[in-house]
Formats: structure tokens, C-alpha cells, sequence
């Protein structure tokens, strides 16, 4: 397109308007609108800088304080074209670098054509697909049917061959085994389990195996954990002071429990929300000295509220009530759209969002259904078992008396201390005797953080450019139109509403966002690959109608996961191999129609699971407050106060599965940062995968890796006393599944000749046939 | 730009077959898969690395860069209404009186740039030097102002200065990694500040300490002896050749096995870099490590030349522990505690500016000096530790930072402060503008250096930042 060199549109250009859009006006608005939207939305939208807003074209003619913006059909006398010219006193947008000169003439031949505005343009925007509830599709007939297993085979196949694609072989039993168990426990299997699964010919083999891991609460802790990623979760707050969330763990196990029980999602999303609005737990101890059982239960499902008490808090950066609540209510909000939306609403918070139909009001009412709620410690026993702790409290006083003394003999706090040795054998006697208080000091009664009412629900307000004290109008709490779905609020009982809105069966995005999880799990890339966005600036499904087949499917199923997990592993899909082939490389390299089964690295846990597994030193205990392992002085490298780093006193306990590890947002352990773990300050969609150095270093020459690797050759040397043909066997078969191939055997062997064991146990831990699963 | 960083679009995109590709993509993988490979800027640089010296805890402009003589005048008087008010963190702005500086200030060089008498090594380079004392953002606490300057953003999550510029223009050292961080022990906000947030990790700083290992890991262990090293890279190498040869086209596991050739070059190379016997003595004595006040950050500036002698791409020093020797947080005796603090920095700054300078170095280099912010002209009252503390609060609202090299003009001031030193008052200088700069000496352009990530494309800068700086720091 040639660019005007008059301030009138040459014929061209308005030529080009018409023709790249045809007759159809609405569409032919698009870009120029869009432009402005874009360039000029952030201060000229709801915060109307001058009084000039150029959402709606009445308001966009009218202009601000300057007067008419535009004349439609007169571009040389629209004070709006000169500003972005920046041709006279007004240059927009100011600090931002100027239109390019293609938007200009975009904007410049709009107004020339009249400025023309589809005052139905909001509405075809929620005619995204995403915001369209389901439709159950029908399954296309393939031709190739020999391949198919079930439907999900027959939406596949129908666009390989569309895209003449052509599915590989079907893996190794070997392989397929190492995929299950990876996928649905991140752990590999042992030598048994991978003979166990070979040798069985039944044609059940694979199906009963499939039963057998997801029957495992090993299930529970591979699949929680990936939740855990979606919803941020740590146990400590960041920022400087990086409070410690010291009950944040029963959240953790809450949803590895939920996952091993296989609860309905939409319950479990119910329970996250508004559990305490639902399922009341404040009922009559009917008689008994134990929480009843119907009572335990609600309180059981009160726990996921958990979620919305683990987020990032910068305590020290809020001196106000009304900035903590918005920063808290902010939090909720994002994480709630990103886990169970897939829709990005942080945009919404300063300014309307710029792609999809979600305005900065959407955000304000969506942030008041979290006002009047607020995070409470609660006991989770019964009255009489908070009676057993106080009753006893006597003895924090007197311990509280002896620290006293104690400080008074040491002087204030950071001052030497005093040497006299009246004063050290007192000294010692007090220490004694505080030792003693403790040791006889009851134990606090179980605790956990959940959400509840507060005494007064505040007003709610936009608020303008997301700043708290910048109150704009007034709002009550909603849910974006856009979605179509529409929840009634019974005062007080916000949340409740939230929940069941979000799980009606009408909600367009609630099922497809979470069969797009599972499916990304199994498959390395969901049908939509930007499993956080289905908004505009996400990525399009690949499989749209396999994607709402899934979501009608998972309904049916009464949103069960582990039957998503069956009918996902049991396809012809997944038990493809990886193996490459050139004629498909050439037309889908990326493999985004499924032509083969993706291979992928092991994430940071199951790493490090791996190699406990593997080296026999895992332990298996589940659930329980988090736990901090050993790190060297070099290790803790810019940590604020090593103190807030508890190492376990039990070494046992430094051998448990990754997910039970202490998770500080300040500071991440370095193996697992290395390996690409999620900050856990925003949801995360999908991890990364990078492939770098430090990574290499850690596992070569790292203490953990090193300690690992000596307890490999030990458990090895036990059990195969010292031949080195049985120990490479042995090893090989742990390591891998498999016995080693003649060339392995005889370089393995060579190697010994001049290294120990334990060098080599290390090196198979740095072989890729360890790190990926194909 | 968004640097794409997707192999299988690199692949896709360069319209090679897979036939050809096949042939030759063991050979490229690592090249097209290495995130850290050099890049060219995308505007005319002047700077082709930065050294950035962090002084922890918040460095009072009013005792080093900024003299305001109405304090002594103001002194122990309550800050006349004409100066508003302000938040901070620990004192109430107008209950607290103005507290004047006991530092004598002295023109130094042909521009005579006014330096307090804590900084007389520094001072000597003043001509080298672009002062800039109108800087402000709006981080009252530390982790807040840590991460606007470090972050560009006072929240969490986003990826620190060095992390975006090595996303920019990779690096040039082949073996060492891109982005080095050097501590003096713990931070206020922790590892974050120098972290890649949403940015591959690839692009998170590495930390490096004085010593033969000065990267974690780096050493292997002292049990497995050169003879075991070379067998260990033999046989993982030829294991990882041959599961590569049944997957044919896979450029991650190929990029994994580059990575593992990087890791020995980097246990060859670290070393080397750590090993400063080499070094004259007129050089250790240049950087002021023949004296134990001054040893510990002189180390650290003469390793920061050697790595950016080796290509490394942004060098990030600190000075100030929370786990002891201090910081410049001076809420507490601020006069002392900048004595104490600019005396261990000062003789190794002037002499990193002396050695850059003789060896060619600094022509290229951008040396950043600064804090998280600067300190109030009023007295932290007893908010902070009791009685008269003598001390000042966090002032993020104005404060001074100077940078040097990289094609900076020396020997200008540029804004100014108030006249108590509360608030930017002339140029005032956001930290988005400051970033918008540092990126623009280095070629890059921050409205385009940018990352996808939750729905949007993010800037170092947010949606701020102006450039007006580079052209009169360059002039």
C-alpha cells in the first residue's frame, strides 16, 4: 500500500479501505478503531484523560476538552489526525513513540470514508469461539479405521489424513511403559514393574496398567503437583519479609487428595471458591468429643479455599487497609480467570483489556465477589481440642519468664554477652529450665488457613490505572457478560455465586480449559497451546471440534479426570512412538496434528524423584508441613536470612517426594531453578524447557546428584556383589528398564576397569535416554 | 522484536528440507538452539556490556553526589510546608525534623562535579563521570525499590535488567555465562532481582564468587581426577551419539549433548578466570586489594573486568549484606554507615575506572553505579531503632545514580533535587527511562525488546520509558 503524501487520503487508499473489506463497513472500521484503541485506550478509555474517550464513536466525535476530535469526511479539520501527526501543539501519544505512518493513513482514510462505527461490535466480539458453550460435535469417519481405538483416533486421523500426515508405529512396550508411569506418577518404573508389563500378553495389559497407576496415590502427587503450577502455590508470601504461610501445606495435600479421589472437577473448583459457603462446617458437635463425620467432611472440602491464602503478599508494601484488600482481591481475581477461565484478566486491571471483551469494570465486579472475604487461621479440631491447648498454655508463660531473664543477663538483643561467671551459671540453669518449659509445652492444636467472612464488607470501585486510592465509579460484584452465562448473588454468598457460575453446564470455558490441561500433560501441547489464554491473543485450537468433543465427553463423565486420563491414554494417539519421519517433518514439524507422540524432559521434581527412585533413597511418606533440605553455603547464594531456610533435623525426611518440599518464593532451590520451575508468582501455564549449562553442572557435580549416585553403586554392589557384567546389567535395567546392548556392556565395562561405581551410576543420570520420556 | 527463541520455527521458517537439514543439523543444533548466541543490536550501540555496581540498602545521595547546603541551615527544624509531603516506610514526613549532612564537599575535574569527601578515589574520575541526580520512582520498602531498579517493576515475577539485555544480544563469551552476579551476601528481596522471571532460564544471572570455583558446581569433585573426566565425557558423550542416532531429527537431545560441551569448556574456563596470579601487583594494588578494608569489592571489581575482557555480556556487582558486613541502608547513624560502606567501594571503583580506561575497555563498557534509592533530608526520627537515630529513611522520590563509559560524555550533571534533596525536580528521571536508556546505549530498542507471556507482550520498560537521556548522555 502506497502511503499519502496530502493530509486528504489519496483515491487509493480509500479505494484499498473499501476493497480489502469489501461493502462490509463493520469490518472496514476494524483496523483504524482498533489502531485508536490501542495507541490511545490506555488514557483516553475509562479513565477519560481530558474527557476524551475513544471507546465509543459519539464520545470519539464529541472529543474533550479541546473540543471535536473528529469530522467524519473531513480528516484536515479532525484535531485527532493532527495529534498523531503530531502536526501543531498536540503530539500523541505523548512518551510513546509516534503511529507509524501506515496507521496514520489507516486512521486518516477511516475518517475520510465518515467514520464509520458498528455500534454491534462489542457484541461479534463475544462471538469468539471460546465464548460459545460446547457443542457436542459429530466424530468424522476416517478412512484409515484399522488405526482408530476410539474417537479421539478419529478426529486425529481425520486431519493427519486432511494434511497428508501419516502416523508412525506404535511404541515399545518398554517405552509405552515408561511414558504411564512418568505420565501419571512422575516416576520412572522399576526393573519388576517394566517385566511385569512386557510379559504381559493379555489384551487387557495395557488397560489394567493404566487402572493400576491411576488406583496409586503416587497419581495423586504427579498430578497435584501440576495443579500446583496453575494455581502458584508456595508456602511462604515473598517480597522482603517472605512470611511463612505456615499452614499453606494442607492446601497442598487437600489437592493431592482431591486428585486421588478423583473428584468431580466442578466440585473441586466449588470447593476452592466457596467451600465455606457451600458446605457450612460450623455444625453441632452432636454430643461427641470428635469433629462429627458429615462435619470433617465440609471441613475437609473448606480447605481448598486454601488456594486463595497461599498467593504472593508483599505485607511491607501495604501501610493501608484499602491497598492489602486490593492487592489481595487483585491476586484472586488473576489467579482465578488464568486456572479456571484461561482467559488473562491482569490487563483489565489498569485499563480495558485491548483484545478481548473483558473492561476494566468486568475486572472491579469480579475483585468485589472477594470483598468481604478475607483468609482465617481456623482449628481443625473441635472446641475440646483447642481446650487441651490452652489449658496447658501455663507453661508458654513460664517459658516466656525464663527468656525474659535470660535477655536481661545478655543485654539488649545484638549486644555481647555478658561474661561474668555468676551470670553464666544462672545463665546455663535458665537455658536449662526454658529447654524444659518447651519440651513441656503443649502442641499447638492443627490449624489451617481458609477463607471466610470478614465483619464488614467494604464498597467495591474501579479503580482507575488499578490504584487504590484512585476510586472510580462504584461497582457491585458480576461476571463478565462477554461469557454469556449469567449466576444470581444471594448476599452474602459472593463466592458461591462465582462457583456456580463458573461451573453451570452452559459455561463455555470452564470443561475445554481443563480437558486442554489434561490433554497438554499427556501430550506436551494442549489443542490450544497457550493453556492460560483462549482469549484472542492465545493460540487457536489445533483439533477445535476433538477439544469440545473432549470438554461434552468430560461432562458426561461427571467430570471425572481419571476417566479423561483413560480415554486420553487408551487412544491410538498416545501410544504412537516418537520416532521421526522426514515425509511429515517436511509439512508438520512441530508435530501440532499429532503425527507422532512428543518426547519431553523430565521436569525439575521428577528429576530429582527419579534419581531418589532409582538410587532406592525415596521416601515415600505423604503429606505434612513442608520440608527444607540441606543446601551448601554456596547454594544459598543471595538468600535474605539463611534462618528462614529450616533444615529438617530427620535426614530421612530430605529423601521425600519433590512436592512435599519447602517452596520459598524468594528463593527457589537451585536445581529445581535450574530446571525450569515456575516462580510460583503468576499461574503457570506450561513450564519451560530449557536446555542449558548450569543444568549439566548440577547433575554432574552437584552434592545431591553426587550422593545419589554413590547410593546407586551401594544398593547395586548389595545386591550383585561385585561383577561388573551383573552391576552394569543391574544398573542398566534401573536406570533405563532394560539390559544393557553389547557395545553399552563392553564400554561400561571399560570404564570401570579405570573409574568406580559410582562414576558411572552418576553418568547414567546425565544420558538423555534418562533425562527425556519418548 | 521478539527474539524467537523456537528452534522448530527457525527450522521451519529457513525453508531448508529436511533432507538437507538432516546432514547438517547436528553441526547447527547447538548454534540454532543456543539461546545465549550473540546477537546484533538492533540500533547504533555505544555500549557493548555493563557493569552495574549495586550499593544494597539504599545510598544516600545527600552525603555523596548531592549537596544541599539549606539542610545545615534547616538543620533539627521541621520541613517547611512548601515541600508537601511524602509516604515513606518507617517515619511520619512531617513529624520528623530535616537533618543536615556532615560531608564536605569539593569540586572535582575540569567540569567540577561536586563529590562528597567519602568518595575521593571516584572523585578523580569525575570527568568520566555522568552524574544523575534526578532519579525517582515510587518504591518506598526495599523489595519494592530493589525490584524497580533491578526489575523495572515493583512487583514480583518480572525478569531483571541483565536477563532482558542477554535476551537482546546474547553473549559473546563462548564458556563463561552471559549475565554474572557478584554478592556480598544475602538480599533484601532475595535471588528474584537478578532472576529471568517469565524469560527462559536460560537468561537468569549466574552468581560468582571469589575462588578456584567460582560457579556453583562447577568443580567437579575432587575424587574424580582428570583421567575420570576425560572417560566420563567420552563414554556420555558416545551414549547420548548413540540414542540420538535411533531419533533421528531431534535438535533438543542434540542441543543437550552441546550443552554438556559448554559445562567441560565452562570447568576449563572458570578457573582460569578465577585465577588472578597473573594479575601485576600494581594492578591488585590499582583495585586496592593489598588492604583488607578495601580487598573483598576490590576482588570484585578486577574479576568484573576479566569477564567482561571475555565477552560477558552484564556484569552485576553488590555491595551490602543482610547476612552481615553491613549495607547502605542508614536508618541508624547514616553518616557513619556511609563512611564505613563508600570506604570498602571506593578505591576499587576508581581503580575499575582506571583499568577499563587504560586497557581500552571502557570505551565499550557502561559502568552503572546506584541503589535502590537514595535517603530523606529528614531524620529517621526514633521510627528505627530508638531515641535520635541520626539516620534518614527511603527516599525513592529523589536520588542519584552515575554511569561512566560506554559512550556516556564524562564530567556532565544532569537534573537536579529539590533544594533539601526530597524530590526530582529538574529532568526528573523515572527507572523506566533509566532502563529505556541503559537498553539504548547497548543498541536496544525497548519498545521492541519484548516477551510474550500471559496474554501480553512485556517490556523491561512496561508501557513507559523515554530514550531523550541516551542522545545527551552521548553528546
Amino acid at each position: 500500500m502506497q502511503e499519502p503524501k496530502k493530509t486528504t487520503p489519496s483515491r487509493g487508499l480509500q479505494f484499498a479501505v473499501f476493497t480489502m473489506f469489501g461493502a462490509a463497513l463493520s469490518a472496514a472500521q476494524q483496523p483504524a478503531v482498533a489502531i485508536l484503541q490501542k495507541q490511545c485506550g490506555s488514557c483516553h478509555g475509562a479513565s477519560q484523560m481530558s474527557g476524551f474517550d475513544v471507546r465509543e464513536r459519539d464520545a470519539l466525535l464529541r472529543g474533550g476538552k479541546r473540543g471535536a476530535a473528529v469530522t467524519p469526511g473531513k480528516p484536515a479539520d479532525s484535531l485527532l489526525l493532527r495529534a498523531i501527526k503530531r502536526d501543531g501543539d498536540l503530539k500523541m501519544p505523548p512518551g510513546k513513540s509516534a503511529l507509524t505512518s501506515k496507521e496514520v493513513a489507516l486512521i486518516e482514510a477511516w475518517i475520510g470514508v465518515g467514520a464509520p462505527w458498528d455500534s454491534t461490535a462489542a457484541k461479534t466480539e463475544s462471538t469468539w469461539w471460546s465464548f460459545q458453550t460446547p457443542k457436542l460435535p459429530a466424530v468424522p469417519l476416517p478412512r484409515n479405521m484399522k488405526w482408530v481405538r476410539n474417537p479421539i483416533d478419529q478426529f486425529v486421523m481425520a486431519k493427519l489424513e486432511d494434511k497428508g500426515l501419516k502416523p508412525v508405529a506404535n511404541a515399545s512396550k518398554l517405552s509405552l511403559a515408561r511414558r504411564v508411569y512418568f505420565d501419571l506418577h512422575g516416576l520412572p518404573p522399576t526393573p519388576r514393574e517394566v517385566e511385569a508389563f512386557v510379559n504381559d500378553t493379555s489384551p487387557d495389559a495395557y488397560k489394567n496398567l493404566l487402572d493400576k497407576l491411576l488406583a496409586s496415590p503416587r497419581y495423586g502427587e504427579r498430578w497435584g503437583r501440576n495443579w500446583l503450577d496453575v494455581v502458584r502455590y508456595a508456602d511462604t508470601g515473598g517480597y522482603e519479609t517472605d512470611v511463612l504461610y505456615s499452614n499453606a501445606w494442607r492446601y497442598r495435600d487437600y489437592v493431592i487428595r482431591s486428585f486421588n479421589e478423583d473428584k468431580p472437577y466442578t466440585e473441586f473448583v466449588k470447593e476452592q471458591i466457596a467451600a465455606d459457603e457451600i458446605w457450612p462446617d460450623n455444625l453441632d458437635l452432636n454430643g461427641g468429643y470428635e469433629l462429627p463425620k458429615d462435619k470433617l467432611a465440609n471441613l475437609n472440602r473448606r480447605l481448598g479455599t486454601g488456594l486463595y491464602t497461599v498467593g504472593p503478599m508483599a505485607v511491607e508494601y501495604t501501610f493501608f487497609g484499602d491497598q492489602y484488600r486490593a492487592e489481595w482481591q487483585a491476586e484472586a481475581v488473576e489467579t482465578t480467570s488464568s486456572a479456571f477461565l484461561g482467559l488473562t484478566m491482569g490487563c483489565a486491571r489498569c485499563h480495558d483489556h485491548k483484545f478481548d471483551p473483558l473492561s476494566q469494570r468486568d475486572y472491579y465486579r469480579m475483585a468485589a465477589v472477594f470483598a468481604g472475604s478475607e483468609d482465617r487461621e481456623i482449628p481443625i479440631v473441635s472446641q475440646m481440642g483447642v481446650f487441651e491447648y490452652t489449658r496447658y498454655q501455663t507453661r508458654l508463660v513460664i517459658a516466656d519468664q525464663i527468656k525474659e531473664r535470660l535477655m536481661a543477663i545478655d543485654g539488649r538483643k545484638g549486644a555481647k554477652r555478658a561474661a561474668t561467671p555468676a551470670s553464666k551459671d544462672e545463665r546455663e540453669t535458665l537455658l536449662r529450665q526454658l529447654g524444659d518449659a518447651y519440651l513441656k509445652a503443649p502442641v499447638m492444636f492443627p490449624k489451617a488457613s481458609v477463607l471466610a467472612h470478614s465483619e464488614m464488607v467494604p464498597d467495591s470501585h474501579v479503580l482507575l490505572r488499578g490504584e487504590f486510592k484512585q476510586k472510580g465509579e462504584q461497582v457491585s460484584p458480576g461476571f463478565p457478560g462477554a461469557l454469556g452465562v449469567t449466576a444470581k448473588i444471594t448476599e452474602p454468598h459472593r463466592r458461591k455465586a462465582l462457583a456456580e457460575w463458573l461451573t453451570s453446564p452452559q459455561h463455555p470455558l470452564l470443561a475445554r480449559v481443563m480437558v486442554n490441561r489434561i490433554w497438554q500433560g499427556h501430550f506436551g501441547r494442549g489443542i490450544v497451546a497457550t493453556s492460560n489464554d483462549f482469549g484472542r491473543q492465545g493460540d487457536a485450537p489445533t483439533h477445535p471440534e476433538l477439544l469440545d468433543w473432549l470438554a461434552s465427553e468430560f461432562a458426561a463423565q461427571g467430570y471425572s479426570i481419571k476417566a479423561l486420563h483413560r480415554l486420553m491414554m487408551l487412544s491410538n494417539t498416545y501410544q504412537m512412538s516418537s520416532e521421526p519421519n522426514q515425509a511429515n517433518s517436511m509439512v508438520d514439524a512441530d508435530n501440532r496434528f499429532l503425527w507422532r507422540m512428543n518426547r519431553r524432559r523430565l521436569q525439575a521434581e521428577e528429576l530429582r524423584d527419579s534419581v531418589l527412585a532409582s538410587s532406592g533413597a525415596l521416601n515415600m511418606k505423604m503429606t505434612g508441613p513442608p520440608v527444607a533440605v540441606p543446601l551448601s553455603e554456596e547454594e544459598k547464594a543471595g538468600m535474605r536470612d539463611p534462618t528462614q531456610w529450616p533444615v529438617h533435623p530427620d535426614v530421612a525426611e530430605h529423601n521425600r517426594r519433590s512436592v512435599y518440599l519447602y517452596v520459598k518464593r524468594s528463593f527457589r532451590l537451585p536445581m529445581f531453578e535450574a530446571f525450569d520451575q515456575p516462580d510460583a508468582v503468576a499461574s503457570c501455564a506450561r513450564r519451560e524447557s530449557s536446555t542449558v549449562a548450569p543444568q549439566a553442572l548440577t547433575l554432574m557435580n552437584s552434592d545431591f546428584m553426587l550422593k545419589q549416585a554413590a547410593q546407586l553403586a551401594e544398593r547395586l554392589r548389595k545386591d550383585n556383589s561385585n561383577d561388573p557384567a551383573k552391576l552394569i546389567e543391574a544398573g542398566s535395567r534401573i536406570a533405563f528398564g532394560r539390559a544393557p546392548k553389547v557395545d553399552e556392556a563392553k564400554r561400561a565395562a571399560a570404564f570401570l576397569e579405570r573409574n568406580d561405581l559410582a562414576a558411572l551410576c552418576l553418568l547414567w543420570f546425565n544420558t538423555n535416554e534418562y533425562l527425556y520420556v519418548d | 522484536m521478539s527474539i524467537d527463541l523456537d528452534r522448530r520455527n527457525f527450522l521451519s521458517r529457513s525453508g531448508l528440507g529436511f533432507g538437507s537439514l538432516a546432514a547438517s543439523y547436528l553441526l547447527n543444533a547447538a548454534e540454532v538452539t543456543n539461546p545465549l548466541a550473540a546477537r546484533k543490536p538492533m540500533l547504533p550501540a555505544t555500549a557493548k556490556n555493563i557493569i552495574f555496581l549495586f550499593m544494597h540498602g539504599g545510598p544516600s545521595h545527600l552525603e555523596t553526589f548531592d549537596p544541599k547546603p539549606l539542610l545545615e541551615r534547616l538543620n533539627g527544624q521541621p520541613v517547611p510546608d512548601s515541600f508537601g509531603d511524602v509516604q515513606l516506610q518507617f517515619s511520619t514526613f512531617k513529624s520528623v525534623p530535616i537533618l543536615a549532612s556532615r560531608r564536605k564537599f569539593k569540586k572535582y575535574g575540569q567540569a567540577g562535579i561536586e563529590v562528597s569527601d567519602v568518595f575521593p578515589h571516584v572523585a578523580a574520575h569525575a570527568d568520566k563521570l555522568a552524574v544523575i541526580r534526578s532519579c525517582q520512582h515510587d518504591g518506598f520498602t526495599h523489595t519494592a525499590a530493589l525490584n524497580w531498579l533491578n526489575n523495572g517493576w515493583p512487583r514480583l515475577g518480572r525478569p531483571s535488567v541483565g536477563s532482558w539485555v542477554t535476551y537482546g544480544l546474547g553473549s559473546e563469551s563462548e564458556n563463561l555465562p552471559a549475565f554474572v552476579v557478584m554478592l556480598d551476601g544475602g538480599i533484601k528481596s532475595g535471588p528474584p532481582v537478578y532472576g529471568s522471571g517469565f524469560l527462559p532460564a536460560a537468561y537468569q544471572g549466574t552468581v560468582l564468587r571469589n575462588g578456584p570455583a567460582p560457579i556453583l558446581n562447577v568443580q567437579p569433585p575432587a575424587a574424580r581426577g582428570s583421567a575420570n573426566q576425560k572417560d566420563f565425557r567420552e563414554l556420555l558423550q558416545w551414549r547420548n551419539q548413540q540414542h540420538l542416532a535411533a531419533r533421528g531429527d531431534d535438535t533438543d537431545l542434540a542441543a543437550r549433548m552441546a550443552s554438556y560441551e559448554l559445562a567441560f569448556k565452562m570447568q576449563m574456563a572458570a578457573p582460569e578466570l578465577a585465577d588472578i596470579a597473573k594479575e601485576s601487583d600494581a594492578t591488585r594494588k590499582l583495585y586496592g586489594m593489598d588492604e583488607t578494608g578495601t580487598a573483598a569489592f576490590g576482588g570484585k571489581c578486577l574479576l568484573a573486568r576479566r569477564l567482561v575482557e571475555r565477552g560477558v555480556r552484564f556484569v552485576q556487582l553488590w555491595s551490602g549484606s543482610t547476612t552481615g558486613g553491613g549495607d547502605w541502608d542508614g536508618h541508624a547513624q547514616c553518616d557513619k554507615g556511609i563512611v564505613t560502606m563508600a570506604g570498602k567501594v571506593d578505591k576499587p571503583i576508581a581503580g575499575l575506572l582506571a583499568d577499563l580506561k587504560s586497557r581500552g575497555l571502557l570505551d565499550s563498557t557502561l559502568v552503572v553505579w546506584g541503589g535502590e534509592f537514595g535517603r530523606t533530608p529528614t531524620s529517621d526520627g526514633s521510627a528505627n531503632g530508638g531515641g535520635d537515630s541520626q539516620g534518614r529513611d527511603h527516599n525513592p522520590y529523589g536520588f542519584t545514580i552515575w554511569m561512566a563509559g560506554g559512550g556516556v560524555r564524562g564530567g556532565q550533571v544532569i537534573g537536579s533535587t529539590d533544594e533539601i534533596g526530597l524530590r526530582a525536580v529538574q529532568d526528573p528521571l523515572h527507572v523506566h527511562d533509566l532502563h529505556a536508556t541503559m537498553l539504548s546505549l547497548m543498541g536496544l530498542d525497548h519498545e521492541k525488546l519484548t516477551y510474550h507471556f500471559q496474554g501480553r507482550d512485556f517490556r523491561l520498560t512496561d508501557v513507559a520509558g523515554k530514550t531523550d537521556l541516551a542522545a545527551r548522555l552521548r553528546t
